[in-house]
Parts: C-alpha cells; sequence; structure tokens
C-alpha cells in the first residue's frame, strides 16, 4: 500500500466511526431530542462490544449487544428528559458522563486487550483493481452498510410518512400531536435509534477500527459526531461529506508526520477541533440559514398536556 | 425515623474512620500511589505497580499502598493528591510528568512527607524525580533493527515531544546507524499518552511508507504492538512486554524494574533520611533492562549487543558518545567526548537519521 492509498483508505475506516454516530444523533435532533450523551453512549457499547467479542470470538455478536448497550444508554437519557421533562442538555451531559464510568467499569477486567479484526471484504475482479482496489473495495463489511444506512436515512426522514412524523415532533411538537403523532412515542424511538448507532459506532470502535479496548480510547470522537450534526445543518449528505472530511483530517495529520512535513504536530492534532469551530462560526454567521434548517423545537422539552 | 438511621450511620463512619486513623499512625505507612492510565497487564502502570509490589512484599503490613488510577493530569489530579495528605498518606508516589508541579507545591508545604515523581526534573529536599535512561535499552533495539529491517526505514510512534521519549528516540536511531550509516528513522507524535486509535493509525501510516521496524515509544496499550504483528513490522515497546500481541514480530522489550528504586526510597522515608534528588537510572542500576528478543537476530548480532549492553552497564560506553550530528548535520558531540547528563535530560533536538522534524 503506498502511502496515498493508505490515506485513502484509511479515512474511509476512521470517517465511518463518526458517519455511524452523527447519522444517529440526527435522527434524534430531528424528532427534537438534543442528545448530548453521544461520547458516554459510545464508550459504553465500545466496552460490552469488546468484551463480548473477546469472550465468544463472534464479531456479529458483539456488534449486536453493543448496539443493545447503546439503546440501554440512551433510554436512560430518554426515561429522565422525554417522561420526566428534565432539561435536555444537562441530561445529555449527565448520561454522557456516567456512560464514561460505566464503560470503564465493564471494562476493567479487558484493559488493555486485543482481538483479531475481522477480515475486510474481498470483490472479485474489484478488489484487485491498482489503487482503487485497496482504496475502495477491500474495507471492512461496515464501511458499506454505514454508507448505505446513510442513503436510507435520507430517504426515511424526507420521503416517508414515518419521517415526516419524525420531523413534525421536532418542529413543532403540539401541531404534531394535534395531528395525531404521538410525540412522547416518535421522541422515545428516535432516541433510540440514536442509541443503536451510537451503539454501533462504539463497537466499530473497539472491534473494528481499534480491534482492542482501553478506557478512554473513544477520546473525543462522540463529541465531533455531535459537533457533525451542526456541521451538516441536519442534512443527511452533508452529514455524510462532513464525516469523510473528518476523517480525512484527522488522518492526514498522521500522514503529513511521516511523510516529513514541517508542520507542527501540535496544530495538526488540534485540526479536526480547529476546523470544527471554524466550520460552526461560519455556518452561524448567518443565522437565518442555521434556523432554516435547525429543528424548531429542538432541545425543548415537551409535556404533552396541552389540550389536544 | 429516617434521620435518625442516618445520624447512627454517620456517627458510626466518622468513628471507623477515626480508629482506623489511629491504628494506622501507630503502625503502617501509608502510601499514596497517583497512576495517570489505568492499571492492566502491561504498560507504564504496570510497571510501577510491579515495582511497589515488591515493596510490599517485604514490608507486609507495615506498608500500606493506598492506588488511584487513571487520573488526568491538571487540577484534578493536584485535587486527588492533597486529598491524599489529607488522607494520611505519608509517602507519596506520582506516576505520570504532569502531575510534577502540583506534588511539588504539596511536598514544599508538607516537609515531613516524601514524595517520589516519575519523569519529572524539579527537585526538592523531600521530592525526588526518577527516570529511566530508556535510552540505553533503545540503542540495543536499534542495533537488533538495523540488522531485521530491508527498507532502511524505522518508524517511531511516540506521545509528546518531552526530553525523556526525544532521547530515547534518539537512543534508538544512534543504536541503527551504528550498525549500518544508512538507516532513516521516521517519527509519528500523537500528542497523546492515550488514544490507542491513532497510535494504531499512524503506526499503518509508517508502514504504508515503508518502515519495517516500530517502536511504540510510551504507548500504554498494545495498539501499536498488535499493527505489528499484523501487517508483519518487528515492534518493540518500553517498560513491560508485550510479546504475547506480537509472537513472531516482537523484537524485544526495554523494561522497566522499579524495585530497586522504590525499596530504597521507602526504607530511606522511614529511616528518616529521605534525600531529594534527580534519580535517573539505567542498566548499571539494573532498572533499564532488555529482554525477549526475538529469534530471527542472528546469534552475532545478539553477541555484539550483549557486548554493548555490559560495556553501557560497565559505564565503559555511552549511547551519547560522539561523534553525534544533529538533524542539521552539524556536530554537536565532538569525537572522544560525551553529552553531559543536563543535556540529555533536557535534550531539545534529533540526531542525524530522523527524518521527522521535531515539534517545538
Amino acid at each position: 500500500m503506498t502511502p496515498i492509498e493508505f490515506f485513502l483508505a484509511g479515512t474511509m475506516s476512521a470517517a465511518t466511526v463518526f458517519l455511524l454516530a452523527a447519522l444517529g444523533e440526527l435522527v434524534a435532533e430531528k424528532s427534537g431530542m438534543l442528545n448530548l450523551g453521544v461520547e458516554g453512549m459510545m464508550a459504553v457499547a465500545a466496552a460490552v462490544g469488546f468484551v463480548v467479542t473477546y469472550q465468544t470470538g463472534n464479531h456479529f455478536l458483539g456488534f449486536a449487544i453493543a448496539g443493545i448497550a447503546g439503546i440501554l444508554v440512551s433510554l436512560v437519557f430518554a426515561v429522565v428528559s422525554i417522561t420526566f421533562l428534565a432539561n435536555q442538555v444537562a441530561t445529555g451531559l449527565a448520561v454522557g458522563i456516567l456512560g464514561l464510568g460505566l464503560s470503564a467499569l465493564i471494562g476493567k477486567q479487558h484493559e488493555s486487550l486485543t482481538i483479531t479484526p475481522p477480515g475486510t471484504l474481498n470483490i472479485p475482479i474489484l478488489s484487485d483493481i491498482p489503487f482503487i482496489g485497496p482504496v475502495f473495495f477491500q474495507q471492512n463489511i461496515v464501511v458499506y452498510l454505514t454508507i448505505l444506512l446513510a442513503i436510507a436515512i435520507s430517504f426515511c426522514l424526507n420521503k416517508t410518512r414515518l419521517g415526516l412524523a419524525i420531523r413534525a415532533a421536532g418542529e413543532n411538537p403540539k401541531a404534531a400531536e394535534a395531528l395525531s403523532y404521538r410525540v412522547k412515542m416518535i421522541r422515545y424511538g428516535s432516541v433510540a435509534f440514536g442509541g443503536l448507532l451510537a451503539g454501533f459506532a462504539g463497537a466499530y470502535a473497539s472491534t473494528i477500527y481499534t480491534p482492542l479496548w482501553a478506557d478512554g480510547m473513544i477520546a473525543g470522537r462522540g463529541w465531533i459526531a455531535v459537533a457533525l450534526v451542526v456541521f451538516g445543518t441536519w442534512k443527511t449528505g452533508r452529514i455524510f461529506l462532513g464525516a469523510y472530511l473528518f476523517g480525512m483530517v484527522s488522518l492526514g495529520e498522521l500522514v503529513a508526520q511521516s511523510l516529513g512535513i514541517g508542520i507542527p504536530s501540535q496544530l495538526l492534532s488540534a485540526m479536526p477541533f480547529i476546523v470544527t469551530i471554524i466550520v460552526l462560526a461560519v455556518i452561524s454567521s448567518n443565522g437565518a440559514r442555521l434556523k432554516l434548517h435547525a429543528p424548531y423545537a429542538l432541545g425543548e422539552t415537551y409535556d404533552g398536556s396541552e389540550p389536544r | 425515623m429516617k434521620l435518625n438511621s442516618l445520624k447512627k450511620m454517620a456517627l458510626a463512619a466518622a468513628l471507623s474512620v477515626a480508629a482506623f486513623g489511629a491504628t494506622a499512625k501507630a503502625e503502617t505507612l501509608d502510601i499514596g500511589v497517583l497512576l495517570p492510565s489505568p492499571i492492566a497487564d502491561v504498560g507504564w502502570s504496570h510497571a510501577l505497580v510491579e515495582g511497589f509490589n515488591t515493596v510490599k512484599e517485604k514490608y507486609g503490613d507495615k506498608v500500606n499502598f493506598n492506588v488511584v488510577e487513571n487520573i488526568q493530569e491538571g487540577p484534578d489530579a493536584d485535587r486527588i493528591m492533597n486529598k491524599m495528605v489529607g488522607d494520611g498518606n505519608k509517602f507519596l508516589l506520582l506516576g505520570s510528568f504532569g502531575y510534577m508541579n502540583g506534588g511539588l507545591k504539596l511536598a514544599q508545604r508538607n516537609p515531613d512527607l516524601s514524595f517520589i515523581h516519575a519523569s519529572g526534573y524539579k527537585t526538592a529536599k523531600n521530592f525526588s524525580p526518577f527516570t529511566a535512561k530508556y535510552f540505553e535499552g533503545a540503542y540495543l533495539m536499534g542495533m537488533a533493527a538495523a540488522e531485521l529491517t530491508k527498507t532502511k526505514k524505522l518508524g517511531v510512534v511516540s506521545a509528546f515531544a518531552i526530553p525523556e521519549l526525544i532521547s530515547t528516540i534518539n537512543g534508538f536511531t544512534l543504536g541503527a546507524r551504528s550498525i549500518d550509516p544508512e538507516i532513516t528513522v521516521d517519527v509519528i507524535w500523537i500528542n497523546s499518552w492515550f488514544d490507542p486509535a491513532k497510535a494504531q493509525a499512524s503506526a499503518k501510516a509508517l508502514i504504508a511508507q515503508g518502515a519495517d521496524i516500530l517502536f511504540s515509544n510510551a504507548q500504554d496499550t498494545p495498539s501499536v504492538v498488535s499493527v505489528g504483528e499484523e501487517e508483519g513490522a518487528y515492534v518493540f515497546n518500553l517498560n513491560s512486554s508485550m510479546k504475547e500481541y506480537a509472537p513472531t514480530k516482537y523484537l524485544g522489550v526495554v523494561k522497566t524494574d522499579w524495585a530497586p528504586f522504590f525499596t530504597a526510597s521507602v526504607e530511606a522515608h522511614m529511616a528518616g533520611n529521605f534525600d531529594g534528588k534527580n534519580e535517573w537510572l539505567g542498566m548499571k542500576e539494573n532498572v533499564v533492562v532488555s529482554e525477549d528478543w526475538n529469534s530471527d537476530i542472528s546469534p552475532e548480532m545478539m553477541a555484539k549487543i550483549k557486548a554493548v549492553e555490559a560495556e553501557i552497564a560497565s559505564g565503559a560506553r555511552h549511547v551519547y558518545d560522539g561523534p553525534i550530528f544533529n538533524q542539521a548535520g552539524e556536530e554537536v558531540v565532538a569525537a572522544g567526548s560525551r553529552l553531559e547528563d543536563g543535556a540529555i535530560l533536557g535534550i531539545d533536538w534529533h540526531v542525524q537519521g530522523i527524518n521527522s522534524p521535531l515539534p517545538k
């Protein structure tokens, strides 16, 4: 593999972590739920996914149970903020911190252990094309499934009744309720879906991308996923591009260093976060544009007690 | 009723604490240990734990360890240190560079306590920094690497650009080029003590770049080591053996055995003659030990390595013996002279043969 092949192939792999988590958060936010606990959900799922895969040797099982773990953590958030009407920001942060602590506890006995990563896909003919093959057609299957998932979510949100219901819950819950949508149920479902994808993202990080468990290994990737949703102005296509851009920036740093390019490495390490700040500043400079795409009732608790 | 039982509980807790405090004072020495990463079966924290386990064996009930792991450097660490002192610990082991300033302040406020601090450079009467001369072991690894490399490109995944890590990379490079002067070394600084995903991606980037030997510099997890096995690059690391993560491609380990130093320090504290100074320990003190050598290294090279090892341990040879050139090709250490200890402890330049610029 040449450095440029490594760079492009690695970008796809690195971007998948961001994309999975950001897609989940997108759905939750579309329903009006701002869940800031993504980092914690990912950490718990990464620990659970690793432990299950380590004990059973079954990557599929590890992934599935990690998804369930993600859902369970997200439901803690959902119960507190939807049923008990607590502030979403505070609850999300609390659940995120809880998740980080919980992941350390779950993974304690497996600290610093490794597992063999699952094989990558090998498509006859396509995988053997020089350059194109190693970059695009020798990835783990999750990389491709995540891309398909992005398309499916985009379709669902924009073209289906279910998507309309989710968006209505996020734009104007009262109106949605008036149209006999059950806003709280929709929000529960959306948050749980976000938890599922955050769980998959965590499992991808601990069993495929970096096949080992170490406490703190999510290392801020959940926060980047939250930022990506704003970055992509709640549009699937832009979030997809954003995730790949972030994958590229985070990997470009390492490639630039290995090539001996004389940019201070501290600056390069800070790049993903600097890019986030710049893009957020640019997007926010036009308030109208931001408001156009942001779910109108994002972050607002809905008590559902209004007369129908 | 509820309030009453709560009060009772609080009272009981207070009593038990008081009772515990009293017995502790009479008999045992409470030793507080602050570690930067979770304790695992391998890595930096593991090596420290091994060290104080020996102390525990020697003194039995006379010492009592209070260990807090996975503490980030910064205000949180300062708070926990203060609490440890408040809880009655009389001897503190601070396990990371970044605990230095907070620890030193605490030492100055509590002259009757003794502190040993990893990787730092500031000292006080009751505050001893301790560092391993990793570069001695890394030099030997460099020699072995020079024999096994085919591409003549070595790669280093490194945490932060602090003197301890820079001097180790330099030692590795000097060792390799002592065998084959054509060898070059690439370094990736990940600017984190702890980001396994980044460490693995860095290792892969180095391999894509042509490196066929990897050095996992101050990485606490087997991240880089397992990539070496997967991708077929020989790999070595510091502190504790990770051979099981790379059964065929493990070059060796530059191990640290802190037991002799920890035991001596605790002994000095108990005798009341703890004297803070910069403890810089290497092969001579048996703190730096190179072992678990790969069987692919030829017997001739192994003999050469053992000979150099003996010379370094005896002091007849030093890794930083001249002539040594910097990256710009200027002679920094003349032939026949030796780089001073102070200059190595504060080193901020790379030797010739390292391609990557040093972040300033």
